[in-house]
């Protein structure tokens, strides 16, 4: 089975995010680190690989740092590693395009992904890919298994969690889960850097980068939080249960 | 509180992909399952067995050996994991230094081909915990003179004598024990159940206590002949042990510094005295600043190290020099730190307190501040100054 794992390398949640000309700072971020939400899905395409055999195939599109991510990702036990640079790339449908032709290319079975970027937030690259490729697309996955050619994921639902059975070319957007994460050791960093990333150019996927739809037209911090009111004294107390059931809103 | 590490003038953008994918794991490790427990473990004075688990799991045991299972990193990447380590706390970088440099490291470097493949992946692996006994009660810094004795009774030795100040002693599978063989000192293995053979725990330490401290003691300990270390006589054996231990504490020290300014600097930042943050008066700026300017030196000076001991180009003094001073700067350092954070700094809820008592055993232990600088004197002068006897 192939298995594609795609990837997002995003300022790390730690980092702090300046704003310069109404855009993210990229030159200023201290770290950059794999999605969280992507971690969850390249540790359950390890554990699919390890049940039920196959090759995982890490794909990340972004510039020349995401390679970082990509050998990380081999130090955990990818086998193959692709980039695929985004020059020319403006919006999350360019990267939709990229990833599915990229997906197609390595002849992948399954697809995982994180559910969202912790960068932008979107969410659109799991059902975006899965349009592109014509398969079935799961989203807030936990947890998935595979068995008599069928893949069972754990997803949440209105009033507890539900089974979702699909099979066919499914592409799964994970959740974080009670899975927990594999760290690397010393023998799979030795490894992963003798591993060769794949570079892959946009017109080499033959996917024609035109002009986008959608224009981003600033980016701001939020909007800083107000300083905290401190009570003290039993006076208060009408007051305070008025601000939580008026305000806060929590009771 | 996000650890920032402190790098001023970006040294670590001199280490290789590999050796800095190392350190972000040991680094994330130490965030996620050292930080938060470590005040616990002090606390009880235990070592917790789950640090020995993961550092097997990570494969950083022995970082530098090469062969037998053993990770075969540069000794750059051992210094790299130190430092990190002593990020946590200096009792889980001895724990390291010993498994490695102590006791790995002898039968690596000594041991026979048999010795070598029975030992040295259990060791990896963390399997087995090691330790080394060379400290005596009576003689620290001069163990040349250790009354510790082998016998050699034909089908087996007798050991006898006792070793004091042993890490991992209580804990440890095995232990590589200098005693003398017809006056000559060698090393020898003691399995944890030889007959003659205990290690009672000392106990009341105020410093390092998540790490455990025994002694070793051998009242006509029985061991079988194939347990000499067959390649080294005399006290090059445990001084090429040090060597290494101290290599790793020149780096690991700069762990312990740097915590201790990444949290002056953020209780600097958040403490407000007189309508200000202290961070804004000059005396602290000026306490920050020695701080950075310091740590700045002995990064350059481990790393320049580091790579002089991966090309070989290293002798002991270079190794002296830096473990004396950057142990040194780093109890400076923890000293100004817990001044910095006023009455706060004694609390656990900071690390400063405890690195600061960590430290006062590191600056002692592994040849303590005074003799190194007298290793150096030597090498100024030609003059040794350790005795008064030639």
């Amino acid at each position: 089975m192939n298995i594609a794992v795609l990837l997002k390398q995003v300022p790390d949640t730690t980092a702090k995010i300046t704003i310069s000309d109404e855009k993210v700072d990229e030159s200023s971020v201290s770290k950059w680190s794999m999605s969280p939400y992507d971690e969850y899905a390249l540790e359950s395409g390890l554990k699919l690989k390890e049940t039920s055999g196959g090759n995982l195939i890490a794909i990340t599109c972004g510039p020349e740092r995401t390679k970082k991510m990509l050998t990380d990702a081999a130090a955990v036990g990818a086998d193959t590693l692709v980039h695929i640079p985004n020059d020319g790339v403006t919006d999350s449908t360019h990267v939709q395009k990229l990833l599915a032709a990229a997906v197609k290319r390595f002849d992948s079975h399954v697809v995982l992904c994180g559910k969202q970027a912790a960068d932008t937030n979107g969410g659109s690259t799991g059902p975006g890919v899965a349009e592109l490729i014509n398969a079935a697309c799961v989203t807030l996955v936990s947890e998935v298994n595979f068995s008599e050619g069928k893949f069972t994921t754990i997803r949440p639902s209105n009033s507890g969690i539900e089974k979702v059975v699909v099979d066919g070319l499914s592409v799964f957007a994970f959740d974080k889960g009670s899975t927990e994460l594999r760290r690397p050791n010393v023998r799979g960093i030795m490894m992963a850097k003798k591993k060769p990333i794949e570079s892959i150019i946009s017109s080499d996927l033959g996917v024609n980068l035109e002009a986008s739809n959608v224009k981003m037209n600033s980016q701001n911090p939020p909007p800083e939080k107000p300083a905290g009111q401190k009570f003290e004294g039993a006076e208060y107390v009408n007051e305070v249960v008025s601000k939580l059931r008026n305000e806060a809103n929590v009771i | 509180m996000v650890y920032e590490a402190l790098d001023f003038y970006d040294v670590d953008s001199l280490l290789t992909e590999e050796e800095r994918m190392v350190r972000d794991m040991v680094r994330d490790w130490v965030d996620e399952e050292v930080i938060p427990n470590i005040e616990i473990a002090c606390r009880d004075g235990v070592f917790p067995d789950e640090w020995r688990v993961a550092l097997g799991e990570m494969g950083v045991l022995g970082a530098p050996l090469k062969g037998y299972d053993c990770p075969g990193l540069s000794y750059t990447a051992y210094g790299v994991i130190c430092r990190e380590l002593e990020r946590g706390d200096s009792g889980l970088r001895s724990f390291a230094s010993v498994q490695g440099s102590l006791a790995m490291y002898p039968i690596w470097d000594f041991g026979s081909e048999e010795q070598k493949n029975y030992y040295l992946p259990k060791m990896a692996s963390g399997e087995w915990i090691g330790c080394f006994g060379l400290t005596e009660p009576d003689y620290g810094s001069n163990p040349g003179d250790m009354i510790t004795k082998a016998e050699d009774m034909g089908d087996h030795y007798l050991l006898n004598g006792a070793k004091m100040w042993i890490t991992n002693g209580s804990i440890a599978e095995l232990a590589v024990v200098w005693a003398k063989l017809d006056g000559v000192i060698r090393g020898f293995i003691v399995e944890k159940n030889d007959p003659g053979f205990s290690a009672p725990e000392m106990k009341g330490k105020h410093s390092l206590k998540a790490s455990v401290t025994s002694e070793l003691v051998f009242q006509d300990c029985k061991i079988p002949k194939d347990r000499m270390l067959p390649g080294v006589k005399g006290l090059r054996g445990p001084f090429s042990c040090l060597n290494n231990a101290r290599f790793g504490i020149s780096w690991g020290a700069l762990g312990s510094a740097q915590a201790c300014f990444d949290s002056a600097k953020d209780y600097a930042m958040s403490r407000i005295q007189f309508n200000h943050p202290i961070a804004s008066y000059q005396l602290v700026q000026n306490k920050l600043s020695w701080m950075l300017r310091e740590i700045t030196k002995g990064q350059l000076l481990a790393y320049h190290l580091g790579q002089k001991k991966d090309a070989g180009t290293w002798i002991p003094e270079h190794i002296s020099l830096a473990k004396m001073n950057n142990v040194d700067i780093a109890l400076e350092i923890a000293r100004v730190a817990r001044d910095i954070h006023g009455a706060n700094g004694i609390l656990d809820e900071y690390p400063i307190m405890r690195h600061m008592a960590n430290l006062e055993s590191v600056k002692t232990y592994e040849g303590t501040h005074d003799i190194h600088n007298l290793i150096i004197g030597r090498h100024i002068t030609g003059i040794q100054a350790f005795t008064r006897e030639a």
